[in-house]
């Protein structure tokens, strides 16, 4: 074997030269500018944040709880103690209008004014603050009736708990038996046995609750014209092609659902007990015994100990993990989004100036015409009329947004397509599609690249442009746009929940542009002076 | 350039037609019609309604219809609003939409220029790097962040001007400010740093050292010489920022409640009034094509460089 010497390219003064490619070379520059930098490194973490969103310890949406309505962002206060604050508030307010919390005049003229001029936060705030004041000096006291309203409030602050099941298991023969994984039979004759009632029995309200289930999807199907026959029809007709497979599972799923919520209940109380003897500990995880043959492993903590850094929404959702999943949504659109239009913009622009001439000709003069239409305007229309879904949105704005791309792609293709290398690669018999996709796309990536980023601010604008209009996505999903276009209309009152998605999209925004403006310096330096 | 002129107006009508096409049918094409309410109408007077406004006809002729009576400046009835026919919705509210568009835009200009200039005659020092900051805000923040974040400040907070309302509704005046400079944020963002960068070039070049060789003041010099060679880049802008002007007060007039023509946008497309819809996108292009037009032409004027063929 004959090993080849590297050999060294050496300058006049006889320094070893060595070469390096175009991405090194930017990557160089790329470091030297501390502000795309930190760009690129607030983005990373955004993108790790949002797309590891399900492993967070947030409070996930079906984990919400109705009673935390628009609480305020606190650090340091618990969900219990800020629904407290509201109840002192409100009742401090209503025993000042009552003439029992006294003020100064001067004090009533101001909150008067204050009321008129709709500050309700403002009223509340500084009655609270009063009211806290003279009941540690003694000259406020609330009545019976209130304190009662106050000690009950505190014991289900202190009491209440959420309890979310994972899996059912039943002793049986002193094996352990995952209630999941059990087939119909075995699981029938055990439910059989928990609620004491004939097999036969139990088998026809299952087909009954089935039945049930298919006429609401039945009808759902039909729409509204569907006469009562019909359905009907439909119905028998589904219920016959029905397959004992399909059957037993949908019954096992309700079987469990009844079992779940049946040791739910019965979880509470035995943990309410508990808590009165305070000999559990919360969160709660792990196994917890129903009755002597039925175990559940289980989440349990206190419903009202929970802590909202960025406060809540009108559903008690967590605002962070509405932030955190709506940036997930806008991030996914705006990556995706730009990956469909640099695809087609790479396809047709590579087209037209390898192949230049009439069709050259024709494809530019598409792009030219579509440049002239008001195309945010036919994006709110498609998306207006054909339905409110990501897909749509994503089709639409994707529809769009290659023109320049397209444009770009073309201009750097046809002034490869007379150098040297394809030249020799086509004298080679290499085919069109091989010298357009091997040789002149990755020649043209460096551009490519830099203009998907800074593509890829501008498209997730635009996708929360449309939400905000409550064009875009819908709820239950929430993007950043969606998230700001609910907060601008509850913003005299819940401040918090149009400046916190706010802050959130716009670090964002700020630091993809600034990484995006890096990477175009380093690509290109000559481009630095220009904008 | 006469030339030039008369054939960008004649390749202005195929545009215009896609546009008009292109709009007709994806309306039409849609599931669900103006007239699909909550409830359902009964069958007889539901053909009656669509009898009267011929869409029980065959697509196509309800196209050439259409385009017959747009030909001759009549956009239709309105689906929804009863007794009013496009026309006069859409003539109602767009001089609200002009106002606050070329208010705006003014804004921008005025700024962006400014202080673009000043960034650039004064580079690297506080009076670059404050507006040249605010530039970068601009950019990076979306038009309805801006809007209800200073409705939020200015308005709730500091009480310093009206929520939202109009000054044709009889509320002053101060109704204006804050729609109009939400509006022109993005805009003034751009012209800034465009003015700033071209600026910089201009005055590195040899004009400019031998006129300041001759000894002129600096003003003349950046008035007079400086100025035109710098403001051609702005002007070739123009045409985007009026897209982006008229697409952004969509949002503004939602915020601020403005009685404009972004407003019955979205409200159309929400009731699929046909006609109405139509009716304002092609205004809107209209106004887009003919601003881009005239863009065009002054930046021809203006750079005795660029010929058209």
């Amino acid at each position: 074997m004959l090993k080849r010497k590297k050999e060294q390219t050496v300058n006049e003064f006889n320094q070893v030269v060595v070469g390096n490619s175009l991405t090194k070379e930017a990557w160089k520059r790329l470091k030297k500018n501390r502000m795309a930098v930190f760009g690129m490194i607030v983005v990373i973490i955004y993108a790790i944040i949002s797309f590891s969103a399900s492993l967070l310890p947030i409070y996930p949406y079906d984990e919400s709880v109705i009673d935390h309505q628009h609480l305020r962002p606190s650090l340091t206060k618990t969900s219990g103690e800020l629904m407290l604050e509201q109840q002192y508030k409100n009742l401090y307010f209503k025993a000042w209008r009552a003439g029992r919390l006294v003020l100064t005049p001067e004090e009533d003229e101001m909150i008067e004014a204050l009321i008129l001029k709709n500050e309700t936060n403002k009223v509340w705030d500084y009655l609270y603050s009063k009211g806290e004041a003279q009941r540690e000096a003694g000259t406020f006291e609330f009545n019976s009736s209130e304190q009662k309203t106050i000690d009950k409030y505190v014991d289900k602050i202190n009491t209440e708990i959420q309890i979310t099941i994972n899996t059912l298991y039943y002793m049986k023969d002193g094996k352990k038996l995952n209630l999941n994984k059990v087939d119909y039979d075995t699981l029938l004759a055990l439910y059989c046995g928990e609620v004491k009632m004939d097999r036969e029995v139990v088998e026809t309200a299952l087909t009954k609750e089935i039945t049930s289930q298919v006429t609401n999807t039945v009808k759902a199907n039909l729409g509204e014209d569907a006469t009562q026959d019909d359905i009907n029809s439909a119905v028998a007709l589904e219920m016959e092609n029905m397959s004992r497979k399909d059957f037993e599972s949908k019954a096992c799923e309700s079987i469990i659902g009844k079992l779940e919520t049946s040791a739910k209940r019965t979880i509470e109380k035995k943990l309410k007990e508990q808590i009165a003897e305070s000999s559990v500990e919360f969160p709660y995880k792990g196994m917890y015994d129903v009755n002597d043959h039925i175990s559940a492993n289980i989440n349990a903590s206190l419903k009202h100990m929970r802590r909202y850094f960025l406060g809540t929404d009108y559903l008690g959702r967590d605002l962070l993990s509405r932030i955190i999943y709506g940036g997930q949504v806008s991030i996914a659109i705006g990556l995706i989004g730009t990956i469909t239009s640099v695809i087609i913009g790479i396809l047709v622009g590579a087209v037209a100036g390898y192949k230049g001439g009439k069709l050259d000709y024709y494809l530019m003069r598409f792009v030219d015409i579509m440049y002239g239409l008001p195309y945010m305007l036919l994006v709110i229309i498609c998306m207006a009329i054909f339905g409110r879904e990501i897909f749509n949105l994503f089709f639409a704005l994707a529809m769009v947004s290659w023109l320049t791309i397209a444009r770009m792609v073309r201009g750097q293709i046809m002034s490869l397509k007379n150098q040297e290398y394809v030249e020799a690669a086509r004298s080679m018999g290499a085919s069109t599609s091989h010298i357009i996709l091997r040789h002149m796309v990755p020649n043209s990536l460096s551009v490519i690249i830099v203009y998907s980023t800074i593509r890829i601010p501008a498209f997730i604008m635009q996708e929360s442009f449309l939400s905000f209009l409550g064009l875009g996505v819908q709820a239950p999903y929430a993007s950043w746009g969606s998230l700001i276009g609910d907060g601008v209309t509850s913003m005299t009152l819940y401040p918090w929940k149009l400046i916190c998605p706010s802050i959130a999209m716009i670090i964002f925004l700020f630091a993809m542009n600034f990484f995006g403006d890096g990477l175009r310096d380093a690509f290109d330096p000559q481009s630095k002076n220009q904008l | 350039m006469t030339k030039y002129i008369i054939k960008r107006l004649i390749g202005m009508i195929p545009t215009m037609l896609i546009i008009i096409t292109l709009s007709f049918f994806i309306v039409r094409i849609a599931p669900g019609g103006p007239f699909d309410g909550e409830r359902a109408l009964p069958e007889v007077v539901k053909r009656n309604i669509e009898a009267k406004y011929h869409m029980n006809e065959p697509l196509w002729q309800q196209y050439g219809r259409y385009l017959f009576d747009v030909l001759r400046g009549d956009l239709g009835p309105s689906y929804k609003y009863k007794d009013h026919d496009v026309n006069s919705l859409i003539f109602n509210s767009i001089p609200n939409s002009i106002i606050l568009g070329c208010i705006a835009m003014a804004l921008a200009l005025l700024f962006g220029v400014a202080f673009g200039i000043i960034a650039a005659v004064r580079q690297n020092t506080l009076l670059d790097y404050i507006p040249m900051g605010i530039a970068a805000l601009g950019l990076s923040v979306p038009l309805f962040v801006v809007g209800p974040l200073i409705q939020y400040i200015f308005a709730m907070k500091l009480d310093w001007f009206p929520t939202s309302g109009w000054f044709t509704e009889g509320l002053g005046w101060k109704t204006i400010i804050l729609p109009s400079i939400a509006l022109s944020f993005a805009y003034y963002a751009d012209i800034a740093r465009l003015t700033r960068s071209s600026m910089l070039e201009t005055l590195r070049s040899d004009y400019i050292r031998t006129a300041k060789a001759k000894g002129m003041r600096q003003s003349v010099i950046i008035f007079k010489h400086a100025m035109k060679g710098a403001m051609l880049p702005i002007v070739s802008y123009l045409g985007p920022a009026f897209a982006g002007i008229i697409t952004g007060s969509i949002v503004v007039e939602q915020v601020f409640r403005v009685p404009g023509l972004g407003k019955f946008f979205v409200q159309s497309s929400f009731n699929r009034d046909y006609t109405l819809i139509v009716g304002v996108v092609i205004v809107y292009s209209a106004i887009l094509i003919v601003m881009n037009f005239i863009v065009d032409v002054v930046y021809a004027q203006l750079d005795p460089r660029i010929t058209y063929k």
